[in-house]
Order: C-alpha cells, then structure tokens, then sequence
C-alpha cells in the first residue's frame, strides 16, 4: 500500500496546538482591519484603524504549519503512537481556550 | 447590510442542516442492536453512518465559510454594542464560540479518515471521540449564536 502524502492525525495534532500556542501568545500572522477593508501582516496593532479582527490571522497560522507538519511527518507516527487518544489535543485546547479566555467571565 | 443579513439567514439555515446530520450520525453510533421494530428510534439510529461523513464536511466547510464572511459585520455592529452595554461575558461566548469553530476545523481530515472503512476496526474509539467532539463545538457554536442573535442581531 501506497504511504499517504497527508497525515490527518498529524494535521490535527499540530492545528490545535499552534492556534492554541499563536492564540496564548497573541501572535496572529496577519490582523484585518474591516471598518478600512485593510490587512497587515503580523500581529501589531495600528491605531486609527478601529477594530481589528485577529481569529483570521490565527487560523492562517494554525493551517500553514499543520500542513506543513502533515505532509512532512510519516502518517503512522502519529497513528501508532497516539491511536485511541488523538483525541486529548482538539479537547486540551478548548479548555486552554476557555482559560485564555476566563476574563470575560469573572 | 441586507446581503449581510442574508448571509445570516443562510448560516443558520446551513447550521440547522449540520446539526442535524451530525447530531443523526452520532446517535446512531450507539446503537449496539440491529432494529427490530419500525419505531422511530430505530428508524432514527438504524441509518448507514458513514453516508453522513461527506454531508457533514460539506456543511462545516460552508458554515465556516458563511461566518468568516459576516464576522466583520458582528465586530462592528454588534460586539461594539455589547461593548458599551457590559455584556462581557456574550462577548467571551462569542469568542469561544469563534476558537471552537476553528478548532473543529482541524478535525475534519481525521473526522474523514476514521470513518473510511478500513479503519473501522481500529479506529473505533477515535471515530467515536472525534465525532462526539465534532457534535459538541457545532451544538454549542448553533446555541450560542441563536442566543447571541436573540440579544442584538444584525438587522
């Protein structure tokens, strides 16, 4: 059997991880600026540009190196090593999710 | 604003779709006997699961899709609002709402993969946890955004 060229264990395992790690940090590849239709690169933000919306930015980052990690990383490792538990990453982090987030709750 | 609240109408009619189908698909992963009667919960759970698998993407993919288009609208004409009225903590629903949505995403290719049918059998404990998963963020992202909705919507 032909090795698959994408590993969906893989792509899973390094998505939630780097949203959560790019989220945690505030590190999101690009912002947009929708009241001036604008986007800048990186996660500084630019006054007199109203509000800026980062979760685009957080998603760019998460895929691009999930991608990168799936196609690179052999498809068995993450299966024979984590098979029954892939699980605990998407459930790790939306709690980490939910911690980040506790201000709006308090 | 009248395409905007189009669009709107569009992500819940899409979410009503996706809830359905995947709230179906996890049910019937339960079911442990063959039907024996003609009732409607066996009617409910005795479906080929695997046929909702392709619906299920589909769904997600353009619920994602319909949400990141609007999402400019609600940071503007609705998270400002809620700003101003302290309602943080229907600000933080959003946000979780927004990750989770994100997060789900990433399941999709694994989603895709233990349903296939050589991996039924040694899969099963992840096809059933990422399914469930699965169900849970479009539950919560449907609810949240009715009641967010209901607070101040776009129109």
């Amino acid at each position: 059997m032909n090795r698959p060229w994408f590993s969906s264990a893989t792509f899973m395992i390094i998505f939630c991880c780097a949203y959560v790690f790019a989220f945690a940090m505030n590190w999101p590849l690009f912002l947009y600026y929708p009241l001036h239709d604008d986007f800048n690169l990186g996660p500084h933000m630019q006054t007199g540009k109203g509000p800026a919306i980062a979760w685009y930015g957080l998603m760019g980052d998460a895929a691009i190196a999930a991608f990168l990690a799936a196609v690179v990383i052999p498809d068995r490792l993450a299966h024979k090593a984590l098979r029954n538990y892939l699980w605990v990453f998407p459930v790790g982090a939306m709690l980490a999710c939910v911690f980040l987030l506790r201000r709006f709750f308090g | 604003m009248q395409l905007i609240t189009a669009l709107l109408i569009l992500h819940g009619l899409v979410g009503v779709a996706l809830l359905g189908a995947i709230t179906h698909q996890s049910v019937s992963l339960f079911r442990r006997t063959a039907a024996r009667s003609g009732s409607f919960v066996d009617r409910y759970t005795g479906v080929n699961q695997r046929t909702f698998t392709a619906a299920v993407v589909g769904l997600y993919i353009a619920q994602l899709t319909l949400g990141a288009l609007i999402y400019p609208t609600y940071r503007l004409s609705v998270r400002i609002p809620f700003e101003e009225m302290s309602l943080g903590w229907a600000i933080g629903l959003f946000e979780l709402k927004e990750h989770f949505a994100g997060l789900g995403a990433s399941l999709l290719p694994i989603y895709t993969y233990t349903w296939l049918s050589e991996q039924q059998e040694t899969h099963r404990r992840d096809r059933v946890a990422v399914t469930m998963l699965l169900a849970l963020i479009v539950w919560w992202d449907f609810l949240v955004g009715h009641v967010l909705n209901n607070i101040r919507g776009f129109a």
